[in-house]
């Protein structure tokens, strides 16, 4: 190996939330309230999740009308064509208590917006769409947003014309969300690669909108409830 | 406009029903107070990824805890993790918020005993300074 050779920057520091959570898992393990081997294969799955093939389907949905008539009427089957099967790839091999679902595509057009929240804690289509976002998991946007949803967009700088319906979509124990943006324009003739990068995280969940040449998401700042409810 | 999902009314009744003990742990105090975060640690060395490694674990462990034995289910976790982060650990950054939610409430529970985990921070914390 070349002396030149950099390693990747590492924090070499052990902070005391380290060391608390292996000592939880520990603890844990010794207890029997699961094994090293049950955790391990979360870990190995865990490590294979990402916002990738859900950004994928978009893509091949908007250059292939067949495919995209498959994605809205069965999710399920058409994430096998972006290598997802969600009953038999999990770690239990039959889902877990909070990802075995059924699985739906949500259609935007000029005049629908959807937007995926999950009101009851914050189930998210992990399996297509990897983990879900600290915001996502507020009870801030997951009250607000069913009440207030233009403004809660509007927070995630996406303003909607009145004539845009919204509609939100609550996910549940059995059934997982991603939105199908509308394709933008500027981005005719372009590729299943160059579409993919475009259709970000937040534009499966659906608080943006793909716009070429943006492939990132935008830093979430967490805002307090503005009109909190009592429960 | 759009009503409340029944589901989450009746939890949020079972679930304030319990009067659950989100009194101070004191193990868990001095970690919060005196803890260091990835947020501070991160750019102090010179990392970009936003997540500590310890977090995949961290998840690992709340899935783990809802699988087979169902020791910890997903919901309750969740609920009593929102509760606890909007009021004792509210300071705290993710994912050390919810590193702390987990294990107050496994204490609180029984899951977990604080001398023990209080015990097993030492050893964790020798062992991994003799790796250095």
């Amino acid at each position: 190996m070349s002396d030149d050779h950099k390693h990747a920057p590492m924090v070499d520091e052990v902070s005391e939330f380290e060391i608390l959570e292996i000592a939880v898992r520990e603890l844990a393990i010794e207890k029997g309230l699961f094994t090293q081997e049950d955790h391990n294969k979360w870990t190995e799955y865990m490590h294979t999740l990402g916002p990738l093939p859900a950004a994928r389907l978009v893509a091949k949905a908007w250059l292939d009308p067949e495919f995209k008539k498959l994605a809205v009427e069965d999710g399920v089957k058409a994430s096998l064509e972006v290598g997802i099967d969600w009953i038999r790839t999990m770690p239990t091999q039959f889902g877990t208590p909070s990802d075995y679902c059924s699985f739906r595509v949500m259609e935007d057009t000029p005049t629908l917006k959807h937007v995926v929240v999950c009101t009851l804690c914050s189930c998210y289509p992990r399996p297509i769409l990897g983990q879900s976002p600290e915001w996502y998991r507020t009870p801030n946007y997951r009250r607000r947003l069913v009440r207030w949803p233009r403004q809660v967009l509007s927070e995630f700088g996406l303003q909607l014309p009145e004539d845009v319906e919204v509609r939100v979509v609550d996910s549940n124990q059995k059934s997982r969300f991603i939105v199908l943006p509308v394709r933008p324009e500027g981005t005719e003739g372009w590729n299943e690669d160059q579409l993919t990068e475009i259709v970000t995280r937040d534009c499966l969940i659906g608080v943006a909108v793909p716009k070429p040449g943006k492939t990132a998401n935008d830093p979430r700042p967490v805002r307090k409830a503005l009109k909190p409810y009592d429960h | 406009m759009t009503s409340i999902n029944p589901d989450k009314i009746v939890l949020d009744e079972e679930m304030q029903a319990r009067n659950l003990d989100n009194s101070p742990i004191d193990l868990l105090e001095q970690i919060r107070q005196e803890g260091r975060c990835w947020e501070d640690l991160a750019p102090k060395w010179g990392v970009d990824n936003p997540e500590p490694p310890w977090k995949i674990w961290l998840e690992a462990t709340c899935e783990v805890l809802a699988d087979r034995n169902c020791a910890l289910p997903a919901l309750e976790r969740r609920w009593e993790e929102d509760d606890l982060s909007e009021e004792l650990y509210r300071d705290v950054p993710f994912p050390e918020r919810q590193l702390l939610a987990l294990a107050h409430l496994m204490i609180r529970r029984g899951l977990i005993d604080e001398k023990e985990l209080a015990a097993r921070t030492k050893i964790v914390e020798k062992r991994l300074h003799m790796a250095d």
